[in-house]
């Protein structure tokens, strides 16, 4: 096997070409995790960051469980990040960077990976970290019962370990993301010791009072009140954390979490937990700093069923994408936050776009049009002008879509569809949209965990099983499953980019779904915390973080 | 009395065991699959989701399902959350606490600000202050508790800053026993004056017309035309008279506080009960919330038991006779 360097295989691999794509679209990127980890310089302490103190981050329920192993939850993975790590961790740039796995190899034919794992990583309980952990971990719990990382162990022929410090991953076929979806969340590592030969890994008592390898070990657990950590002693990074405990307090009342910020009672707000209608506010405090737009790619869009008559044809689905005032729905409904929806895979990843795809252009807001494609789709209008009737589902608990989709509502009834607004509970929503594919239009968003071959594929890919969080519109279309198949597989990033191109097109024509907007998150943290942001999820890599007096 | 409380127990136990069917088929009948929000936010393999299901037992149809818990019920076991995993038993201990305590805090603080609030209404029939306690018990009792929560929190802890806004202790306290229950105080103050708000409202309507009654009453005149101070006529004659409709009161509208609770819990991040039936049913977490209404509907019943034996003290009129 010949091998490569780190930073050769950079330049091929997802992470790596995509930040080098990035590189290339936005030169002058501020370098973000630099600006922010400096804090000793203020203080004037040559040491580096000041040790000590409580930092509080808020959440907004809690977690599902603590075994960042089995769930995607996001208030598990913000705990989880702290408790555990993963191979690798991902930096703001899209760039792939060692923890557990101190360096790595890839077979010129991208389809064996080598590991090399740090020694004296110790769990929080003393014992021993090894590469019987990984295997174990993969085998016996990312494969099957992680909701995201069980389809990517199946992409694995075999994990070996050699000895106790390598690991070996071979792939069926090649996969362009797998280093990146190596990181804590998608791939945490999980101690053998307290799983195997436990019984049922969902109700193992570590699930509730984990152990990880992490920066910070597990102190307490009060259900609806908070989470405690306290500073690992034996962590791996040497000097790390800075801050003696973490606290995560439970803020389920969204208005509250922001005042909790501006009243000190706690230091971190992640985007995520934030309601878009405080941003102003808390803008205006001097008391945090605000970072926008750090995270995986996102994006918010409307489905359409493709089932429903008046939506059976392309040039109905085109129609709709030219009456709906995206602009306006990123201005009212969103607090102005969020990019204008540049094609089917928004804008997040940068290599990948098409110039000729651009909805800003291929659909502006124009009603004669709309209502010309209408004609020629068949959908014709009534005497009293009525063309269609269409139910559009929202989950009611997310409040900017539920003002979204009267703006649907408004601009639709221009071109004569009258659309119901069924803002109805999470679960319904998934059980009318997913289960029943019971809707017409619906508003849903998808984060893209870092590759579109993770994230994006699903919305658009043929699918016939009715699971929540896939493409619900029942649009089939073979050429982009094709395309889409090929560049998972193909670790060239020059070459992937050619092939999303070419179903960039196909489906900015058919238009299976009209995506709203990029996602544009904003984060608050009290100026007091330094070395914060310098991960793509604002999560991770709090061992970095320390605060300032 | 104890055959009588016995008796009324034994009624109890038809009941209770209707709002455990009933609750158990209805909420299993409603739209919307717990599955699906426990396999999380990515498109799960129907392998797994069958695993998951399959696990929690939720592959069965409901009657069996029903008849499995009822028979670990009897077993005294309450099952086990799926949305939470862990005894659906441990979880609500947890939580208990912090929601008696609220609760009977709500309680003290309407007994203690309504009844007086009430007795000075009547007492003053007619004039600026019973007006002024008028208004204001109506105004109270229309207000929603989870706005003024919010309302409270704006004025005392974002605005004024004198109270805390949330949570039941400082996320960055490290204190311990008795010190760490001192400090859940200051934390208590606004929730319990948001949740128990009605209450008062509705304790010092009660006990002004109550008073009134009582007031018009023949042993009043006599009383007092046996010379007796005005302040001895009002506790011992019209406030003991008046009492029977204002326990009545406050023993059947028990309800009340537990459904607010709920509300108050969510918007004070109080981490008791009420929210937890709340979070229950968005998550579709059967067995949590029939454990919780359970749990609802034997503290009424017994809520109840103890106003009717309270009552009989009070008013010799009533007898658990038979």
């Amino acid at each position: 096997m010949k091998k490569l360097t780190r930073r050769t295989f950079l330049k091929v691999s997802a992470g790596g070409a995509a930040a080098a794509g990035l590189a290339a679209c936005t030169p002058a990127a501020p370098a973000a995790p630099a600006a922010t980890a400096a804090p000793a310089a203020a203080t004037a302490v040559p040491a580096g960051p000041a040790r000590g103190g409580t930092a509080v981050i808020v959440m907004d329920s809690d977690p599902d469980t603590l075994n960042l192993g089995v769930t995607s939850n996001y208030s598990s993975g913000d705990v989880g990040a702290k408790l555990y790590n993963g191979l690798i961790w991902v930096d703001t740039n899209f760039g792939i960077k060692p923890s557990l796995a101190e360096s790595w190899t890839i077979s010129p034919d991208a389809k064996v990976y080598t590991f090399k794992l740090r020694q004296g990583v110790t769990w929080h309980d003393g014992k021993p970290f090894t590469s019987a952990d990984a295997v174990y971990t993969f085998q016996e719990i990312l494969g099957k019962f992680h909701p995201r990382s069980q389809a990517l162990v199946k992409r694995m022929k075999s994990i070996e370990a050699p000895d106790a410090n390598t690991l070996v991953i071979t792939l069926v076929d090649p996969y362009a993301p797998l280093l990146l979806q190596l990181n804590v969340f998608e791939a945490p590592m999980l101690p053998k010791h307290l799983f195997d030969g436990q019984g049922d890994v969902l109700k193992n008592p570590a699930g509730l009072k984990p152990i990880g390898t992490g920066p910070y070990k597990f102190v307490e657990w009060t259900k609806g009140a908070s989470v405690k950590l306290a500073r690992y002693e034996n962590y791996w990074e040497k000097g790390k954390p800075y801050l003696d405990n973490l606290v995560f307090p439970i803020i389920p009342q969204a208005a509250n979490r922001g005042t909790a910020l501006e009243t000190g009672e706690a230091d971190f707000l992640a985007s995520f937990y934030l309601p878009l209608t405080d941003v102003e506010r808390l803008s205006k405090s001097d008391k945090l700093n605000q970072k926008r737009g750090i995270a995986f790619p996102a994006i918010y869009f409307m489905m359409m069923n493709n089932a429903t008559p008046a939506l059976a044809k392309k040039e109905a689905r085109q129609a709709i994408a030219f009456a709906v005032d995206r602009a306006r729905i990123i201005t009212q409904a969103n607090a102005g936050i969020g990019r204008i929806g540049r094609g089917p895979f928004g804008d997040g990843f940068k290599w990948l776009l098409d110039p000729a795809v651009d909805y800003s252009k291929m659909y502006p807001r124009d009603v004669a049009k709309a209502k010309s494609l209408l004609d020629a789709a068949g959908v014709a209008a009534a005497a009293d002008g009525t063309r269609a009737k269409l139910r559009l589902v929202v989950d009611s608990a997310r409040a900017p879509f539920v003002t979204a989709a009267q703006i649907i509502k408004e601009n639709l009834k221009e071109i004569g569809i009258e659309v119901e607004v069924q803002a109805v509970e999470r679960a319904v929503m998934t059980q009318k949209v997913y289960t029943d594919r019971d809707y017409d239009l619906t508003l849903q968003s998808f984060v893209s965990s870092g590759d579109p071959a993770i994230g994006y594929h699903r919305l658009y890919v043929t699918t016939t099983t009715r699971v929540a969080s896939t493409n619900a519109t029942g649009y089939s279309n073979t050429v982009v499953d094709g395309l889409f198949a090929k560049a998972a597989v193909t670790p060239d990033q020059g070459a992937r980019a050619a092939l999303y191109v070419e179903a960039q097109k196909i489906l900015a024509d058919e238009m299976p779904t009209l995506v709203l907007y990029d996602d544009d998150t904003v984060n608050f943290a009290s100026k007091k915390l330094a070395g914060v942001f310098g991960a793509i999820d604002v999560r991770d890599r709090w061992e970095d973080v320390s605060l300032t007096k | 009395m104890w055959r009588y409380i016995l008796k009324r127990l034994a009624q109890a136990l038809p009941v209770v065991l209707g709002v455990i069917v009933f609750n158990f088929t209805l909420i299993q009948l409603a739209p919307g699959d717990p599955v699906t929000l426990l396999v999380g936010d990515y498109p799960a393999t129907e392998e797994y989701t069958r695993q998951v299901r399959a696990d929690f037992g939720l592959d069965q149809p409901v009657p069996v399902r029903l008849a499995r818990y009822l028979e670990q019920l009897a077993r005294g076991n309450l099952g086990f959350s799926f949305a939470n995993r862990m005894p659906v038993g441990e979880l609500i201990a947890q939580r208990f606490g912090p929601t008696l305590m609220l609760m009977l805090t709500a309680l003290g603080l309407a007994i203690l600000i309504g009844i007086p609030l009430g007795v000075i209404a009547a007492r003053n029939r007619g004039r600026l202050s019973d007006w002024v306690a008028q208004v204001g018990a109506l105004a109270g009792y229309s207000t929603p508790d989870f706005w003024m929560g919010q309302l409270l929190i704006l004025i005392f802890a974002v605005a004024l800053g004198w109270l805390p806004s949330q949570g039941m202790r400082s996320a960055r306290s490290v204190a311990t026993g008795m010190q760490a229950t001192l400090e859940v105080f200051p934390y208590l103050i606004l929730p319990a004056f948001a949740l128990g708000f009605r209450y008062i409202a509705l304790l010092s309507r009660i006990t002004r017309s109550a008073m009134l009654d009582a007031l018009s009453a023949d042993s009043v005149m006599g009383a007092r035309a046996k010379g007796l101070s005005e302040r001895r006529v009002l506790i011992a004659h019209v406030l003991r008279n008046a009492a029977l409709p204002i326990v009545t009161v406050i023993g059947y509208n028990l309800g009340l506080l537990i459904a607010g609770s709920a509300l108050i819990e969510t918007v004070f991040s109080w981490p008791g009960v009420g929210r937890l039936l709340f979070d229950s049913i968005s998550k579709r977490d059967y067995p949590v919330m029939t454990a919780i209404l359970m749990m609802v509907s034997i503290t009424v019943v017994i809520a109840n038991l103890i106003t009717d034996l309270v009552y009989a003290a009070l008013d010799p009129r009533v007898r658990y006779a038979r």
